[in-house]
């Protein structure tokens, strides 16, 4: 690399391809700050170097990438090494082109994209060079698309009916706005019924039909991912409120520990082996069960100073915890400030997994795993434990379950836990999609009581529904009402609801007259 | 109405505290500049606040400590009467607004031409007094309608109370739901002709809210005294019970329900000109809650109670706020667990709660020697 800046004429343009052959991203970068006038050679004792400025206000050496330490006067001698004009142009395409070359399919694809959306001549070599060694289907197929829409433009009128076709059997929702401008050039000059104007008018059809299956599955897959996070957290709350009768206005804190621990543990790995580091992939995986732990912890040692006086006293759990709500906010913000804190998704968290030219990011696939792995530990726990058994039985009847020699308040401390812990699970995976603030287990806390409410109170299964069901009518409504009325609107159909089944889904059908 | 002991002591504890609001506004007229005894405007209208904070209290303790509905939408009763009244107080700035317009300012922003239709009639006092109970009344009765008729209570009640007020609450906080968005109404400048920042006005406010205060007190007690009020506190001790004595449960609770709605409508009313200004957080699930802790601290089921409890919680949160701004959250949440643990009768409570105690060791004295 050095050779080549150092170089001259001729051989510095035989050079830059040379280099540019290698794919490697850095030399992107290098070009760009070549290119840009950011590279300099400073004379120092051990011979000549390159050194580049870097936007941190740091010399950073081309070579190796290490920050060297300038004086000021050493500063002073630094000279700026300028790029001859005719290198600069040719390193312009070729930076451009380089994303082509890049490691990271997803890099290929997005620059393949990029290059057709332009529209551009000079891009069609380069596409047409990296068609024929392209491994990958996908990217083949994302250039092969760009390729399509750039000579939408460039072509001859042969060529564009071709490319009109191409694009009509892919489907491509990209090119329907080129295809829109072809079909309005075609009718300015009076073509509207030619072949080419035809095609167009026939792709955008298809193109349409194509964009409503997308939208009605992207509408599909968010409603189930809503659903997902609701799921998760309202599932501790079904536990708290539904089995024990306590009414956790704090539950929503404890979503916010959840999110909180994630971000120590980050930041934790981030300084302990740093960023871009292969270690720092695993933090979320030790976050997830240490926020179940952390506010378990905390969870239950709520219930051996507080909670435990308040069983039966629903209303009065409601004013409690509301109280230690109030606490654990203001606890946040003291600890970790009043704004909102950054939570990197880790690499293997990154991306969409696209199945059939629909794409679904991989946190939120990620999410509907972990419901569904909560849903199914928890009913095992329930069902297929002795701590389950003892639960079930205290939830029935306290004093009777105490007086067949079940440990109460053991079994108490440890259902209070588990709920909290699943709140902070929730917290932990709703780092990856959203903010992680003081305030954010405000947001889910109405919803929450609402699936509680709505799949019938202690029922597991009716909270798992009705979580379905209210992300499901959430995101139906939102393309035409807008997030505010669709909120509202799901509101009042719950109303309405319960004035059908005023017990829930699947009411608990029972004696007792104040049930 | 015989005079018997008891009533003889309410109704003097009602005339000792009729006498101590009326010396604020006194004092604010003819007392001092300065010194102990003088009382600034600002004062005046800070407790003219307390004082609307003190009717919302007893609003919802006439449906939580008498009837035994925990409802968590009474700020949003509260702010619905301070809306239509803030209509109103916006049409009367007339134009004299940044923007010189008939229209209220964030209608010229947002770009209407002429005033919506249902905000012709805010032009009217009358019409607007009426509203500020209707309008509360309304909301309540086809809420409680739904949820009394589905037998829906105890803790499902709270929580659709709850919702209700997110789901409206998200409402106001639209731009094109020509209330004016996240800012509310504010910048007042007249009421009935007279300017809202005058001494006078200020008093005559401070005097409204304290006749509503005594007004709504006389409506408990005289509810409580009656037929209706009887059966109201019978379906909180047991609603079944009454189900099966052959009342409809749910008519009386929905009257009940509507009172207390147009109390907290009225309240409202007179916060807004006080405080100068309404928005949609004035109704935030929070605000509610607030004020279900005031009525605990003060005593639920309780007739002073509440009042004492809006006015001593408001008053330290001002103290905390100015003295901890950091730690006051921490404070006034903590002081609730404590309320809710170790008073469970409030404030007004107290008293009986260390009488019980202290029988109760004098009881254990005398068992043991």
């Amino acid at each position: 690399m050095s050779e080549l800046i150092l170089a001259t004429g001729d051989e510095q343009a035989a050079l830059i391809e040379e280099i540019a052959n290698y794919g490697d991203p850095v030399i992107a970068e290098i070009y760009e700050a070549w290119r840009t006038g950011g590279v300099y050679t400073f004379e120092s004792d051990t011979g000549l170097q390159l050194l580049q400025f870097t936007e941190l206000q740091e010399w950073v050496l081309v070579s190796t990438g290490e920050v060297v330490p300038l004086s000021e006067a050493d500063a002073d001698r630094v000279e700026k090494e300028r790029a001859s004009r005719s290198v600069r142009k040719s390193m312009k395409s070729i930076i451009d082109t380089l994303g082509l070359k890049a490691e990271d399919a997803n890099v290929r694809i997005d620059s393949a994209i990029k290059m057709g959306r332009s529209q551009k001549m000079e891009f069609v070599p380069a596409l047409e060079a990296r068609l024929l060694v392209e491994p990958s289907k996908e990217v083949k197929q994302a250039i092969e698309e760009a390729l399509a829409i750039s000579l939408l433009e460039n072509g001859d009128a042969e060529q564009k009916l071709a490319a009109v076709k191409d694009l009509t059997k892919m489907k491509s929702i990209a090119a329907r706005g080129f295809i829109e401008k072809v079909l309005q050039a075609e009718r300015d000059a009076a073509r509207a019924q030619g072949p080419l104007a035809l095609a167009s008018a026939n792709a955008l059809l298809v193109i349409e039909e194509h964009v409503k299956i997308m939208e009605f599955l992207g509408s599909f897959f968010r409603g189930f991912s809503t659903g997902s996070v609701l799921l998760i957290v309202s599932f501790g709350l079904a536990i708290t409120f539904g089995l024990m009768g306590i009414i956790n206005m704090a539950h929503g804190e404890f979503v916010a520990i959840g999110g909180y621990t994630t971000y120590m543990v980050q930041t934790f790995f981030m300084n302990q082996w740093g960023l871009s580091s292969e270690a720092f992939g695993w933090y979320f995986v030790v976050s997830l069960p240490l926020s179940f732990l952390m506010a378990a912890g905390i969870g239950l040692l709520l219930e051996k100073t507080i909670i435990r006086f308040l069983y039966r006293r629903p209303l009065e759990s409601l004013l409690c915890t509301w109280g230690i709500s109030m606490v654990m906010q203001q606890g946040f913000r003291l600890i970790f400030g009043a704004a909102n804190v950054q939570v990197n998704n880790p690499t293997w968290l990154m991306g969409n997994l696209s199945v059939g030219g629909f794409s679904m990011s991989y946190t939120r696939l990620f999410i509907m795993f972990v419901a569904l792995l909560v849903v199914l530990l928890t009913w095992l726990l329930l069902r297929k434990t002795n701590l389950g058994l003892h639960i079930r039985a205290v939830m029935q009847n306290r004093s009777m379950a105490s007086s067949l020699g079940i440990p109460v308040a053991r079994v108490n401390s440890m259902t209070f836990a588990l709920g909290c812990g699943l709140a902070a699970l929730g917290g932990s995976v709703l780092s990856q999609i959203g903010n992680v603030g003081p305030l954010m287990g405000q947001q889910y806390i109405v919803d929450s009581f609402m699936v509680v409410v709505i799949g019938s109170v202690g029922n597991l299964l009716g909270a798992g529904i009705s979580a379905m069901g209210i992300g499901f009518v959430d995101q139906l409504l939102q393309p035409s009402l807008g997030p505010v009325m669709g909120k509202i609107t799901v509101f009042f159909v719950i109303i309405l609801f319960l004035q059908w089944r005023p017990g829930g889904l699947f009411p608990t059908r029972s004696r007792s007259l104040d049930d | 109405m015989i005079l018997s002991a008891e009533n003889k002591k309410e109704i003097g504890i009602f005339c000792l505290v009729a006498g101590l609001l009326m010396l604020i506004p006194s004092l604010n007229a003819w007392g001092p500049d300065s010194g102990f005894l003088s009382m600034s405007s600002f004062q005046v209208s800070l407790w003219g606040k307390y004082l609307t904070y003190a009717i919302l209290a007893m609003s919802l303790n006439l449906l939580w400590g008498y009837t035994g509905l925990l409802c968590l939408c009474q700020s949003l009763f509260f702010a619905l009467g301070g809306y239509a009244m803030g209509m109103y107080l916006m049409l009367m700035i007339g134009e004299r607004g940044a923007y010189k317009s008939p229209l209220p300012d964030f209608m010229v922003f947002l770009g209407y031409q002429e005033l919506p239709i249902h905000w012709q009639p805010f032009y009217s006092f009358w019409f607007t007094a009426g509203a500020v109970l209707w309008v509360p009344g309304l909301v309540a009765m086809i809420f409680g309608f739904l949820a009394f008729r589905s037998r829906i209570k105890g803790v499902y009640f709270s929580i659709l109370t709850q919702a209700l007020t997110y789901a409206v609450c998200l409402l106001f906080f639209r731009n094109d739901f020509t209330f004016g968005g996240n800012n509310g109404f504010t910048d007042f400048k007249d009421i009935l002709g007279a300017s809202i920042n005058d001494a006078s006005t200020t008093r005559w406010l401070y005097i409204a809210s304290a006749l509503l205060l005594l007004i709504t007190y006389l409506i408990t007690s005289g509810l409580l005294a009656s037929k209706l009020g009887k059966v109201q506190q019978a379906i909180r001790d047991s609603e079944n019970r009454v189900l099966f004595s052959g009342y409809s449960t749910t008519s009386f609770k929905l009257v009940i329900f509507v009172l207390s709605a147009m109390i907290a409508g009225a309240a409202g009313a007179l916060y807004v000109p006080q405080v100068g200004g309404i928005n949609p957080s004035a109704m935030e699930a929070a605000k509610s809650l607030e004020v279900v802790v005031w009525v605990a601290v003060g005593g639920r089921g309780t007739k002073w109670g509440p009042v004492i409890g809006a006015i001593l919680v408001n008053l330290f949160k001002s103290y905390t706020t100015q003295a901890f701004p950091d730690y006051w959250l921490i404070i006034m949440g903590g002081m609730f667990v404590c309320v809710v643990l170790f008073m469970p009768d409030g404030i007004v409570g107290i008293y009986q709660q260390i009488k019980s105690k202290i029988a109760q060791q004098r009881s254990l004295q005398t068992t043991e020697a």
